[in-house]
């Protein structure tokens, strides 16, 4: 059976084709206490959305709904290494290009091949790390990365990432929406899309950002596309309020606001008894929505009620922006009910210079990142969480086997092979998927390309990616463009 | 012959070898064709096709876009080109697939092979010409029953059942089908929300209480007609109908992708609200935005306007292949111009022959063609500037005046000259020891606005990108050194840098137009003292930009280091002199200043090396790279080395600087004027055509057959005096009467506009994809209507507005959801949620503080803290004052990467494609941002202010004013009681906080109206300011 999700097809339409009254069907709790004396029956629909209904989303267009088939996974907790992090100092040991350290590379490997910056006549790079086997499975990982490598039974390396685009922006445009080009929805809208969101009081899909910048590419990367912007992702601040204004202008206390947000309401409500409208119920319920926002986003984001213990494993410190905090609040937002979380943290693009290396630099990156992210895993699978939410650790591309002619060790991007890990939410840990040649230069098993990760992810949510499609520009679009195959290797 | 080509297959030698193969077939057919007789295509050749080829290459959805049904179509042949070259077997791709050879799967793909007789008889057939009879010559023609590919042809007005209903033909179109599904049309709205109905839809303003009142006292019979020619005659008129186009435009204030600097092509957005003010009619508006460029003689305004296809996106993140961007570009002007004009999904021809509309992959590449000739490649230029009448003469006498302080400069030069080779030879003697240079190890390097500058290997520092305008970097420095003779500075180029630096302009030049030193005792850092520098040497300098130019105190004036030949991008270094050394027992404590604050804001040093000396003075006077040249021998020295030496020769004219200053405040005025200059960018087409290619899978770097400009074959052909069509032969044919796209494209957006939804609900989807139209007929008398009486865009809007059929009212009729739940049949208007911009001028009309400027470039009203934390280069937003806060939402900067997030929040589109019709959300995102940006929370106060001001002075009186002046309209009963009780508990509570009421009041309010009373009513504002009325057309 298809998803209905043609009923969220765009609001005008869907506003032309329901005409069922406002008390009866509005789907989303209208929580202020205010309001509730203006509703003649009082019918509250607090707390939870329903999933079923035959529409649930004419009021709420993040009413969660089924999938096409039952979910492994519920929510999604995506790691984003953003610049590239390169998988020969981290995942892939390749003895043979350390043998042939400082030899110009084969020109079978690149002829017509284009780099960013590099040429054709570039010499190859052993890495200078030391890789070690862990765990049961034995999943050889580099000594960088001791915590995440003692999950090594609990995650899934996939070594043969293979991806199109060898920029920054489009990279990371083609890993999140599919296409290398602007105007794509993202794969936490189109997830919140297809199977909404289980939270009433924060967004479905949230950005977390850490770093000393934002990811190149900006907010197309978590945008809504096509799709309605109730879709686009909402990037969390790191400040005092974690939304764009989420506190009440100043001078406007709670009381106040309460009653500014029951009065709005309360004419509103005249306003749909005149006209009939479902529209302006609509309008009532994200006022209600916006409210109960600002409590429990800032409540979110404090950390003081978590365990000293926790906030050591995470490596957070309440007050200071962190990858870690990030990870902690990623937890939280996942208890929430909070569909799809995604953490950029910058500055992997080792190129080799001073600030972007593989030897400082990489050590500061993989301690910001390595203590939280195995803690964030150890976190989830202690609460039970982890068997149904899915974590994903990678970047956008990873980097080349070749060096490049700088200060200090650098790579350049390199789309052929790269490598990201999985866990939880239906993956079969204790694995390793894909190997790639003797210099790590192209996969020569198992490819994974970017929208075979896609349709997996998809899958694992209970999505067909074949189904989960949006009509615009009389074409039907979908997450993985025209391509996509679930790797089943990683199923658990 | 046979043999051969069996045994290569058996091989299993295929790719490769077979070139030989086909190669030893053709030669082998050679030997014995001569005694072949003529071939006949009808009875041997077009069976083997029909029989083996035809079930994949029919005229329908033919495989490749190769289509074997005739003749003419496989000379044409598929995406990689022609299939049958006459005489030319080798050539010819039906026969190299027949083989499999090159990249190409043998055919019949995965069936039998053809025969090696039967492929000795095709060959032979293409060897003795490729002939056939007449008939079977004609290419293949899509031919098309699809409604909208058909002529517009004007219908005659219905006869209806109520003809009194009838303002005009319009309604007799829509009565017709109301007649037939027995529905009769809704009343007419009422007078007040008919009223901010029409303004809110031709001017995007609510009208005022007086306006209110006027109309609602007008009782003449064409009272609304009055009303309708007063909207299109404002000047808000084109400022309402500028946003819809720029959506479609794609319009943005910056270069897009990851860098996504600032652009300026404003004039563009400008020209836009412009050309509907003065009713330009639809086909020039449409030629002068595509074409204006190949006009002859174009005028600076039909050049401004070919903007409309240089909105596309320019990629500057290091690394990125330029001509990759430039197809980028050119697929998205191409889909952009199928979107807007033709209301088709071109995009999808672009990989493969359209799925569902007669457009086949070689089809789109010759529109490709058309737009394929543009001298931009990932480049902002070209670009015009457009000056002022008074700048242009300005520019004219300073360029004037610059001839003239330069002609006695050169006379000079030219006799200083002469005194090179003597120096030369002093100087080539002194620099046989070079003096020592003691690299400054840096404590702390930042920019005062916030540049990011980071410690790098060797004593070097690296500027960030995100580096903000006019930044004065601080430098602060321990030295042992005691006693400092002179500080250099040397500029260094990055990959990092645009164009590897060393500066941060995009060319890689930069202007520092002060270098200050301070120091102190290393003992007391904190007590620096400036130091008078009284020299600078600098182994280049542009020409009225000398090094000396950084003391000179003012901040029109520089170090810059750009070049007249050769490369700029060059490791630079300049040395200061202190008047007298700095001196001291334990060194020293340096403070060094670095300023920006050229007129070229971004123009900044990149990335640098700070070194002090103690060696002499006068040893230290020669750069060091002038110092390398000289240790050369004069005669094995390189043009360029001897440019250099020369370079500085003259810098030690010391009588040179009079006349020099001269024609460098000169030329630094004229740049500085050029700066104030606004440009835009604008088409303009190469001299040498490039060739285009069919790319296969639409992947640029997999040319297949080459191509020229032409349009679809379904489509009435495209006129031209050249050989190939043109963009500006395209141009006129969008606009061509026989078009039957351009026109029906257009009026439904207009109804769209008008109604919320089109006749055709899919309005950039024309194609058999598409919806069929509601009213068919309709919509083509419009379109007839519209082209018949040359294309008046106004006049259109007018015709539709005053319709009984726009005249209904909105309100939902429960009795008609069962027969027309999409009210399709438009028994009624319907309600619209209103554009992100708009909803920002009615709160800024309502509340009184609109400013009403027309056009000018982007500004920066406020807007949340802590946007930027989540792009990748911090944007400038030099938050507006005065006016500026207050303008429309469609004068707001836009940056690609970052809009301003009130604009996204509400739908509006990011610009990166072409956007016909924006989605209509309803989020919580849209509660918080009108609840309490501060923005609208300004609005707020200022609607305080006003109804305190000018409403009356009891409460009821100022409610009913502010309800006029927000929602057009008296409140009601309840209303009125909700918000009076609303109002008192408000007081109430201010009462108990006063300083809380003086944060919330407005400041400017009557003297008798107090504190607690003004912030109650900012909270009764914005009440008003958050109800679903004012955000909605009724």
């Amino acid at each position: 059976m298809k998803l209905p999700l043609h009923l969220i097809a765009d609001q005008f339409a869907r506003r032309e084709r329901t005409r069922r009254h406002f008390f009866n069907d509005c789907a989303v709790g209208l929580g202020s206490l205010g309001l509730a004396g203006l509703l003649s029956n009082g019918a509250l629909l607090n707390a939870a959305t329903p999933v079923g209904g035959d529409d649930p989303r004419s009021t709420n267009p993040l009413a969660p709904l089924k999938g096409h088939f039952p979910a492994k996974a519920k929510r999604v907790i995506y790691l984003f290494m953003a610049g590239g992090p390169s998988q020969l100092e981290l995942f892939d040991n390749k003895p043979k290009l350390q043998e042939l350290d400082g030899q110009v590379i084969p020109e079978s490997y690149v002829k017509n091949k284009r780099f960013a910056f590099l040429k054709a006549d570039a010499k190859l790079l052993g890495t200078k790390r030391t890789f070690q086997k862990w765990g049961e499975a034995g999943t050889e990982i580099s000594t960088l990365l001791p915590n995440i490598a003692s999950l090594a039974d609990d995650i899934a390396v996939v070594r043969s990432m293979k991806t199109d685009v060898f920029n920054h922006g489009p990279a990371k445009m083609f890993t999140n929406t599919g296409s290398p080009r602007f105007g794509r929805p993202s794969m936490g809208a189109w997830v919140t899309y297809g199977i909404g969101s289980e939270s009433n009081s924060l967004p479905g899909f949230v950005v977390l950002h850490s770093g000393p910048r934002g990811p190149r590419g900006g907010t197309p990367l978590w945008g809504s596309g096509f799709l309605p912007s109730t879709y686009q992702g909402v990037p969390f601040l790191n400040a005092a309020d974690p939304i764009l204004n989420l506190s009440n202008p100043q001078g406007i206390d709670d009381e106040r606001q309460s009653d500014f947000i029951d009065t709005v309401s309360a004419l509103n409500n005249e306003r749909l008894k005149a006209l009939g409208d479902p529209e302006i119920a609509t309008r009532i319920a994200t006022y209600e929505m916006a409210y109960r926002m600002q409590s429990s986003a800032p409540e979110l984001m404090d950390l003081a009620g978590e365990p000293k213990h926790v906030l050591e494993s995470y490596n957070a410190d309440p007050s200071t922006p962190s990858f870690g905090r990030n990870c902690l609040l990623a937890r939280r937002l996942i208890e929430k009910g909070v569909r799809f979380v995604q953490l950029y943290h910058t500055d992997w693009d080792h190129h080799g210079n001073p600030g972007t290396n593989l030897q400082d630099s990489l050590d500061d990156r993989c301690k910001e990142v390595d203590g939280p992210a195995a803690a964030l895993v150890r976190d989830l699978k202690q609460r039970g969480l982890l068997e149904d939410t899915l974590v994903v650790w990678g970047g956008e591309f990873g980097r080349t086997p070749q060096g490049e002619p700088r200060d200090v060790p650098g790579r350049d991007h390199h789309i052929e092979a790269y490598s990201i890990w999985m866990a939880g939410g239906g993956i079969k840990g204790g694995q390793t998927i894909g190997t790639t040649d003797e210099i790590g230069y192209y996969s020569v098993e198992d490819q994974v390309h970017v929208h075979d990760l896609q349709a997996t992810i998809l899958h694992l949510l209970g999505l067909d990616h074949l189904q989960l499609t949006y009509r615009f520009q009389g074409r039907d679009f979908r997450l993985t463009d025209v391509a996509g195959k679930v790797v089943n290797k990683l199923l658990a | 012959m046979t043999m051969t080509f069996h045994s290569v297959r058996r091989r299993g030698l295929f790719i490769g070898r077979l070139l030989c193969a086909v190669a030893a077939i053709f030669c082998s057919v050679n030997v014995f064709a001569a005694d072949e007789s003529k071939i006949d295509f009808v009875v041997q050749i077009k069976p083997l096709l029909d029989t083996h080829c035809l079930s994949c290459h029919d005229n329908d959805d033919p495989q490749s876009d190769f289509k074997v049904a005739s003749l003419g179509s496989m000379k044409v042949g598929g995406l990689r080109g022609p299939a049958v070259v006459p005489g030319d077997p080798e050539a010819s791709w039906l026969l190299k697939s027949l083989v499999g050879t090159d990249d190409l799967p043998r055919m019949p793909h995965e069936q039998e092979p053809l025969t090696a007789d039967e492929i000795a008889l095709i060959t032979t057939w293409i060897k003795q010409g490729a002939e056939g009879p007449e008939g079977e010559i004609a290419a293949s023609e899509y031919k098309s029953d699809h409604w909208a590919f058909q002529p517009i042809a004007r219908p005659a007005a219905p006869s209806v059942t109520q003809p009194n209903w009838l303002r005009n033909p319009i309604d007799a179109f829509v009565m017709a089908r109301l007649d037939e599904a027995k529905i009769a049309p809704a009343p007419d709205a009422d007078l007040s929300t008919l009223i901010r109905r029409v303004s809110l839809d031709l001017t995007g303003l609510p009208p005022s209480p007086q306006e209110l009142d006027d109309f609602l006292n007008d009782h003449s019979p064409d009272a609304y007609e009055r009303l309708v020619d007063r909207l299109l005659a404002s000047p808000q008129y084109g400022e309402r109908q500028a946003r819809f186009w720029l959506d479609a435009a794609r319009y943005a204030d910056s270069n897009g992708f990851t860098i996504d600097a600032e652009r300026s092509i404003w004039k563009y957005r400008d020209w836009v609200i412009g050309a509907f003010n003065r009713d330009l009619p639809f086909d020039r508006f449409t030629i002068e935005q595509i074409a204006g460029d190949m006009l002859p003689d174009p005028s600076i305004d039909q050049l401004i306007a070919t903007g409309f296809h240089r909105n596309t996106l320019v990629n500057q993140e290091g690394g990125t292949d330029p001509e990759q961007f430039r197809v980028d570009a050119v697929v998205d002007r191409v889909n952009t111009t199928g979107t807007v004009f033709l209301g088709l999904t071109l995009g999808c021809a672009q990989c493969h022959s359209h799925k569902f509309d007669p457009i086949s992959q070689r089809e789109y590449y010759q529109l490709y063609d058309i737009f394929n000739h543009g001298k931009d490649v990932n480049t902002v230029e070209p670009t015009v500037a457009v000056p002022t009448p008074k700048q242009a003469a300005q520019l004219e006498s300073l360029k004037t005046d610059l001839a003239a302080a330069e002609a006695p400069l050169a006379v000079h030069d030219a006799e200083f000259i002469k005194g090179l080779p003597a120096w030369e030879a002093e100087m080539a003697a002194a620099v046989q020891q070079d003096p020592a240079w003691q690299p400054l190890d840096v404590i702390e390097a930042k920019g005062e606005k916030g540049a990011l500058i980071t410690k790098q290997a060797e004593f070097q520092l690296h500027v960030d990108f995100s580096a903000p305008n006019n930044d004065t970097y601080i430098v602060t420095a321990d030295t042992p050194v005691k006693e400092i003779t002179a500080v250099r500075l040397e500029a260094l180029t990055h990959p990092d840098l645009p164009m590897n630096g060393p500066g941060r302009a995009d060319n890689g030049n930069f202007v520092m137009t002060e270098f200050e030193v301070d120091a102190a005792p290393v003992a007391t850092p904190d007590q620096v003292q400036p130091i008078k520098l009284s020299h600078a040497v600098a182994d280049h300098a542009q020409e009225g930009f000398p090094v000396t130019a950084a003391l000179d105190g003012k901040s029109d004036s520089g170090w810059a280091i750009n070049v007249k030949s050769g490369s700029l991008n060059v490791n630079r270094e300049a040395v200061f002199f202190p008047e007298t050394p700095i001196v001291g027992e334990n060194g020293h404590r340096l403070v060094i200043r670095m300023r920006h604050d050229s007129s070229s804001p971004k123009y900044l040093i990149g990335r640098f090396r700070l070194s002090v000396s103690n060696a002499p003075a006068e040893g230290l006077s020669l750069p060091t790279a002038a110092r390398e040249i000289l240790k050369i021998a004069a005669d094995e020295r390189t043009d360029e080395q001897k440019n250099q030496l020369a370079e500085i020769y003259k810098a030690t004219d010391k009588e040179r600087e009079p006349l020099a200053s001269r024609v460098a405040e000169l030329m630094r005025q004229i740049e500085a004027l050029n700066n104030a200059i606004p440009t835009t960018l604008v088409m303009e087409e190469i001299q040498q055509r490039r060739e285009s290619y069919i790319q296969i899978r639409g992947d640029f770097l997999r040319k297949g057959a080459a191509v020229t400009g032409g349009v679809p074959t379904l489509f009435p052909q495209i006129e031209t005096e050249r050989e190939i069509p043109n963009r500006l032969d395209f141009a006129k044919w969008l606009v061509d009467g026989r078009n039957p796209l351009t026109a029906r494209v257009t009026v439904n957006r207009y109804w769209q506009q008008f109604f919320g939804i089109g006749l055709v609900d899919t309005d950039n989807d024309f194609g058999t994809q598409g919806s069929t139209p509601t009213h068919a007929k309709l919509l083509d008398w419009l379109a007839d209507e519209f082209q018949s009486t040359g294309w008046g865009i106004k006049q259109m809007h007018r015709l539709i507005v005053t319709s009984a059929t726009y005249r209904q009212s909105s309100r939902v009729r429960p009795e008609l959801e069962e027969i027309d739940p999409a009210n399709k049949l438009l028994a009624r208007q319907n309600r619209i949620r209103m554009e992100a911009e708009i909803l920002r001028d009615v709160s800024l009309e309502a509340s009184g503080l609109l400013a009403t400027e027309l056009g000018g470039k982007g500004v920066f009203p406020p807007q949340p803290e802590g946007i930027y934390i989540v792009t990748q280069v911090k944007k400038a937003w030099p938050e507006s004052t005065g006016a500026d806060r207050y303008r429309r939402g469609l004068y707001t900067f836009f940056w690609r990467s970052s809009p301003y997030p009130m604009l996204p929040t509400f739908d509006a589109p990011d610009g990166n494609t072409a956007c016909t019709r924006r989605s209509r959300s309803n989020t919580p995102l849209q509660a918080l941002t009108m609840a309490n940006d501060r923005t609208f929370f300004e609005f707020a106060q200022g609607l305080a202010a006003r109804v305190l001001k000018e409403g009356p002075t009891y409460d009821e009186g100022r409610l009913q004013y502010a309800y006029r002046a927000v929602l057009s309209r008296e409140p009601t009963a309840d209303e009125q009681t909700l918000l009076l009780g609303f109002l008192q508990r408000q007081e109430e509570s201010f009462a108990a906080t006063p300083d809380e009421a003086k944060t919330v009041a407005p400041t400017n309010v009557p003297q008798e109206v107090n504190l607690v009373k003004a912030a109650a009513w900012t909270a009764v504002s914005r009440v008003l300011l958050n109800l679903d009325e004012l955000m909605t057309r009724e």
